[in-house]
């Protein structure tokens, strides 16, 4: 473990790591199947925007990387995903299969991947600051997390992934007197504190109204280029998944039916994800005609 | 054919008027409920053996009782104070000890904060049995196995506390928002340190507004557990009463009485800030 | 070491200031002063906490001696001495309410003038503060204590939680109704049938059968001090430690007070809301229901807030 975590002050994010799905599919205990045969690779460092309509399985997609979702044939591995194996031993961290992994091995996979979600998720009675410290609770031995004595090192990380949102100032403020987009951003702020080598947020920006929702996809955009965590965002508008994604993966019932730059994504091809044309409510800011 | 109907034209009706709904049946279910409750009210009255005249027979008798009982004797007050403060001081001590040890456990409690199905089962119940027994039951056979004495009340107060605890709390970690735990859970936390760290923060009001009534409710317990002998107040009543001294015993009651209102209103003024 | 990528964002280092921490002084002051009151009672009280050593052992023993076995012979007994404790919280709480109802709507704010009601309001909070048993203990001294007197016991703490229950009930209700039948010239009496009533009557019958369920706590614990039914032959057993017949009464005692709590709370909430909910039926039906929307439409688990914009 030692060396992939940094200590001290001159704390230090480690290298993003890659994303790969081969085959994989999640059926739920209903019977109803979330994903089908899904194969897909993501480079370490990606931003990457799944896009679908309510229902084609984005949640699922993103769920399935930190296991809170398990999936039910295939494989995805987390971390080193170059062909033939690590290349220089030095390089990266730990590499993760999803498979097969339970338990302590789980939650580490998981204190490696941050998720930022639709509505925030949120301790509301009780401080940012401590909301951000959520980030560290992998690394805090359990004593210390039951009475809440954080070590220094933890306090100042955690500061800094305030200072990162530019929220710092609210650090002693009651998570509940934040505005949504405050909120959001402490919840980021969270996933910072992790030193995470990819984040997930699953439509980060829909309970956001339209500025607010640029200010947060901005944040996400600046981690991914100024920190190389790979980024993995859940998309409902159009617009958004264009401009902020380097890639895009269209999702249609489960399905992968496109994954390309996000800027050759033209108007046909979304409808062609979507299924039907585009109206107003698939676009944030302008109706869908801007799109060209 | 005129518009309106007037009174007494019954068989005039608005055209277009369809038919009108038959009144609903409700009596004969009302009646049946009502059939019930009598019986069960008779049943009642003959079981309890309903005998104003022995009443009447003995109240008369209990003039002298009842002239002491309205002529409180103050000078009494100086031997009371131990017993009050005993009463007190198991209170505090049962509150204390039975919060901090209900607080795990309403956690172990709750669906929300145990994942572990036949864990919840069995603390659910065991908690269930533990508040369908009497405060002064538990202080009956805790003076019979420890002996009388502050320790059988301060006991038998614990689990009362533990009883009603449990239940508030974990009802209030039912209902509390997920989210924050979700997140702790998915940085890799455990879950011991997901419910600390996320759902905790969310209680922590309540846990302390159920705290101060459970403390209100144990003043009021404990004055009474000393009649089995259970210490404190109950015990000096228990006494005082044998030797028939009505005018101390009504002494007793009267502190009783207003100990409970002090902390009745101390308490629901410290409950109304915390519920902001 | 400086060329790998800090969390903080580079020229932007530590310009921004950061908070200090809240001293949160009154916090800390009651604190002190709980775990002072704490601490001075553990210290003062009367108790060899050394005692506490052989508890667990002891607890034990006579947990084996109460329940390994029950002494099953007495189970009819036990039953007969319960419906007799049940009795008592009945006929207490029938009287009770027969009591309290009149004089909580002489209670209610609007149906009666302020020099009925404050008097009245303090009564209820004088037999609040009175526990039970306390006036069982007075009973006893004056009347001698038998079920009936137990029963008027449990009445007398009645009236106190049902009046104040009442006039609150009574007062909750929405003004409009009460408006409407005083506009159309209704008389005070009138309006408290047509305007109030109707709109409290679910929650004041279920406060009488959650009373009813106090009750049957409470006729138990009289017991204890003498009233008869089950608490009376808990607590002579007790006395003469017969432990395998206390622990067939403990069973007893517990599997009452959950069964007419079930019932009474099944009851209450068909008063509220109109439809029945038996607990274990409820939970079977739910379960079945849930698994037939689940094979119908598997997207009520859906979370996504906009799900309106599906075409
Ligand atoms: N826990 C679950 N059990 C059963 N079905 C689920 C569950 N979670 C999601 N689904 C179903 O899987 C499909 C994909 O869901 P989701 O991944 O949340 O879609 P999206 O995020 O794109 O809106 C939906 O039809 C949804 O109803
Ligand atoms: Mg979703």
């Amino acid at each position: 473990m030692s060396g992939e975590q940094f200590e001290g002050a001159g704390l230090r994010t480690r290298t993003g790591a890659g994303i790969r799905f081969e085959h994989v599919n999640v059926t739920y205990p209903n019977g109803y199947q979330g994903l089908r045969d899904v194969s897909l690779t993501i480079e370490p460092g990606e931003m990457v925007a799944v896009v679908g309509l309510s229902g084609a399985g984005k949640s699922t997609l993103v769920r399935t990387i930190n296991g809170l979702v398990p999936i039910t044939s295939g494989e995805i591995t987390v971390g080193d995903v170059s062909d033939g194996g690590p290349a220089d031993g030095a390089a990266a961290g730990a590499t993760y299969r999803l498979s097969a992994l339970r338990g302590a091995a789980q939650r580490r996979l998981r204190s490696e991947v941050g998720m930022v979600f639709q509505s925030f998720n949120l301790a509301r009675r009780t401080t940012v600051l401590n909301n951000v410290l959520v980030g560290r609770l992998h690394h805090t031995p359990t004593w210390r997390s039951l009475l809440g004595a954080w070590r220094a090192d933890d306090v100042e990380l955690a500061m800094q992934a305030l200072e990162r949102v530019e929220i710092v100032q609210k650090a002693y403020s009651n998570a509940s007197e934040l505005s949504g987009g405050q909120q959001q951003r402490v919840a980021i702020a969270r996933t910072l504190a992790q030193q995470p080598r990819v984040i997930l947020a699953d439509e980060p920006v829909a309970s956001l109204d339209p500025p607010t929702s640029h200010v947060v996809m901005r944040d996400l955009q600046r981690i991914n280029a100024d920190l190389g965590i790979t980024v993995v965002v859940n998309l409902h508008f159009l617009d958004l998944a264009r401009r902020y994604g380097q890639r895009m993966i269209g999702l249609r019932a489960g399905e992968v039916v496109y994954d390309g730059p996000a800027a050759d994504a033209d108007e046909s091809t979304l409808e062609e994800i979507y299924g039907r044309s585009l109206t107003a409510e698939d676009v944030l800011d302008a109706p869908p005609a801007v799109l060209e | 054919m005129s518009a309106v109907a007037a009174p007494g034209a019954s068989a005039a009706r608005l055209p277009g008027a369809g038919a009108r709904p038959s009144r609903p049946r409700r009596w004969p279910a009302r009646v049946v409920v009502l059939a019930v409750l009598v019986a069960i009210t008779a049943w009642s009255w003959v079981a309890v053996d309903v005998d104003l005249a022995v009443i009447a027979h003995n109240f008369s008798n209990a003039q002298n009782t009842l002239v002491q009982l309205f002529q409180p004797d103050y000078s009494f007050f100086g031997e009371t104070l131990q017993p009050l403060l005993e009463t007190i001081q198991m209170a505090v001590i049962g509150t204390a000890v039975g919060c901090a040890v209900s607080l795990p456990l309403s956690f172990l409690a709750s669906r929300a904060t145990n994942p572990n199905g036949p864990l919840l089962g069995f603390v659910r119940t065991v908690m269930n049995v533990v508040r369908s027994i009497p405060d002064l039951l538990y202080a009956s056979i805790f003076v019979t196995v420890v002996g009388t004495g502050a320790l059988s009340g301060v006991l038998s107060l614990f689990l009362f506390n533990l009883g009603i605890m449990v239940k508030l709390i974990s009802e209030a970690l039912d209902g509390v928002d997920r989210g924050g735990q979700e997140a702790a859970l998915a940085s890799g936390a455990t879950w011991l340190q997901a419910d600390r760290a996320a759902m905790l923060p969310e209680v922590a009001p309540q846990y302390v507004s159920q705290t101060i009534y459970v403390l209100e409710l144990n003043i009021r317990a404990s004055t009474v557990i000393g009649l089995v002998g259970a210490g404190g107040l109950g015990m000096l009543i228990d006494r005082v009463r044998t030797f028939y001294q009505y005018h101390y015993l009504s002494l007793v009651i009267l502190e009783i009485l207003v100990l409970v209102l002090l902390l009745e209103l101390l308490s629901s003024a410290v409950r109304k800030r915390l519920v902001r | 070491m400086s060329a790998a990528p800090t969390l903080v964002a580079p020229g932007r280092a530590t310009t921004q200031d950061r908070p200090r921490k809240p001293a949160n002084v009154t916090r800390k002051a009651l604190w002190l002063v709980v775990v002072a009151v704490v601490v001075a009672a553990f210290w003062g009280v009367d108790i060899s906490w050394g005692a506490l050593w052989d508890m667990p052992g002891k607890l034990w023993h006579y947990l084996g001696l109460m329940f390994l076995p029950p002494a099953w012979s007495k189970l009819p007994d036990a039953l007969s001495a319960t419906m007799l404790s049940v009795a008592m919280a009945w006929f207490g709480t029938a009287l009770g309410v027969v009591i309290s109802f009149p004089l909580s709507l002489l209670a209610t704010r609007g149906l009666a003038p302020v020099a009925v009601r404050w008097p009245l309001r303090a009564v209820f909070a004088l037999l609040r503060a009175v526990p039970e048993v306390v006036i069982a203990v007075l009973m006893l001294s004056v009347t001698g204590l038998t079920a009936f007197t137990g029963a008027l016991a449990i009445a007398i703490g009645s009236v106190g939680t049902l009046g104040k229950w009442g006039y609150e009930a009574f007062e909750a209700v929405d003004g409009g109704a009460t408006e409407a039948a005083t506009a159309a010239g209704a008389s005070r009496a009138q309006v408290m049938r047509w305007g109030v009533w109707p709109n409290a009557a679910p929650e004041v019958l279920a406060f009488w059968l959650y009373r009813f369920e106090i009750s049957v706590r409470a006729s138990a614990i009289l017991g204890l001090i003498g009233a008869g039914g089950i608490g009376k032959m808990l607590i002579d057993n007790i006395q003469f430690r017969v432990w395998d017949v206390v622990g067939i009464l403990m069973i007893v005692v517990v599997v009452v007070t959950m069964l007419i709590d079930q019932i009474s709370g099944t009851v209450r909430h068909r008063i509220i809301t109109g439809r029945w909910e038996v607990p274990v039926v409820t939970a079977l039906r739910r379960r079945s229901a849930r698994a037939a929307r689940l094979e119908a439409s598997p997207s009520i688990l859906e979370d996504d807030s906009r799900s309106g914009t599906v075409g």
